[in-house]
């Protein structure tokens, strides 16, 4: 049965290539088909045609991984979703299908065994492309989390007895728990007075975003230095009054500019022009 | 066993060094001792080290605001330094934000800052 499938489907390669094709165009939302160079969509095509029949024409158990993850890399890079490689998927195996009931190799007599066969072989192929996307994903995923976890949180020492930190990015509890220690080690090491918290970039400052922030500063103030909340936007000093949080305990101004000369001044320092 | 934390007097200073981890005993201990001392003597401002206490419970965290408060109670000024990060984390997760009291990174500075605060 298997070998009969087989043989027909590559003989027939190119019309179900073809076939195929016009169907994918017909898919809306994705512009691969349409906007790609026509050697390039041909090539994609047959790489992928071939990648689908792989593993009838090699055998049962041939379903080449290391052809697959190629596969799926250039997909992933194509920018291709998992929706529209899942419609590919089930166009490429309804072509296949109609075919072999032209051919009369599927008739209604053996559909059900076919039907078996069938499953078989389209089964695994979604499956582990289903299953390369999601390991890409946790991959790109863990990677995001290194990098933001490099990014975040530095304390950096400007002068003597002034530190800066610059928080930029979205802040989580996860975060906010590696900022306060990045800051606590940061003071107690570099012997800081005063710390300036600079939210410039943080998006949004909600109530819990500011009961970090509080803590923070609270904690700072435990450890012998002076917390000082800088960079605070228009719109995040209206968020922050709309909603009710209150952060008259500790010196807050507007820009970093203006938070260093408090800064200094409470260590009772200024900045003089050299005539 | 009775262990006291010794209490020193430097000018108008008492300046106590807490060197291990306090056990409840010794706590209310210390508390007494340092408002007796405190009575005795001139003291105007207390400096309370912490450099070496690397964990605090909520009963410790409890002594020691209450011995900040009799203290300002009985006129005298306190600043707690060297307070590790780890231990005010402990400490704002335990809700205790030991407000109103002065910190310090370490006795020098502690010092300066109670010399400065009782000169105003």
């Amino acid at each position: 049965m298997n070998s009969k499938m087989r043989i027909i489907v590559n003989e027939h390669m190119d019309a179900i290539i073809e076939q195929w094709i016009e169907l994918m165009k017909e898919e809306k939302g994705e512009r691969f088909f349409h906007f790609m160079p026509q050697h390039l969509v041909e090539k994609t095509s047959r790489e992928f045609t071939t990648l689908m029949t792989s593993n009838i024409t090699e055998g049962e158990s041939a379903l080449n991984n290391e052809r697959l993850d190629d596969f799926t890399e250039k997909v992933i890079r194509f920018g291709w979703s998992i929706k529209f490689v899942n419609k590919a998927i089930d166009n490429f195996a309804a072509v296949v299908f109609e075919m072999l009931e032209d051919e009369e190799v599927i008739t209604e007599q053996n559909l059900r065994i076919f039907m078996g066969v069938f499953t078989g072989w389209i089964n695994p192929l979604r499956e582990s492309i289903i299953e390369a996307y999601s390991i890409k994903w946790e991959q790109t995923d863990t990677l995001q989390k290194v990098a933001l976890q490099e990014l975040s949180a530095s304390l950096i020492p400007v002068v003597d007895k002034v530190s800066i930190m610059p928080l930029v990015g979205t802040i989580d509890t996860e975060r906010a728990k590696l900022i306060m220690e990045n800051l606590l080690e940061g003071v107690v090491q570099q012997r800081a007075e005063v710390v300036l918290l600079d939210i410039t970039g943080v998006p949004v400052v909600d109530t819990m975003v500011a009961h970090h922030i509080i803590q923070a500063a609270d904690a700072v103030r435990l450890v012998g230095a002076k917390c000082m909340l800088v960079g605070i936007r228009p719109e995040i000093a209206q968020t922050i009054v709309a909603l009710g949080i209150n952060l008259s305990d500790f010196t807050t101004t507007s820009t970093l500019r203006r938070g260093m000369q408090e800064a200094l001044s409470l260590t009772n320092r200024e900045i003089v022009e050299v005539e | 066993m009775n262990v006291r934390i010794p209490i020193l007097k430097l000018d108008e200073v008492l300046i106590v060094s807490i060197q291990w981890e306090l056990d409840d005993q010794t706590a209310i201990q210390f508390q007494e001792d340092l408002l007796n001392k405190m009575h005795e003597t001139t003291a105007r401002g207390v400096v309370i080290d912490l450099t070496s206490i690397d964990f605090i419970d909520s009963f410790i965290a409890k002594v020691l605001g209450d011995v900040i408060s009799m203290s300002s109670l009985m006129g005298a000024k306190v600043v707690i330094t060297g307070i590790q990060p780890a231990v005010a984390i402990t400490l704002i997760e335990l809700g205790i934000r030991l407000e109103n009291v002065m910190t310090a990174l370490d006795l020098e500075n502690g010092l300066t800052k109670l010399r400065r605060e009782l000169e105003a």
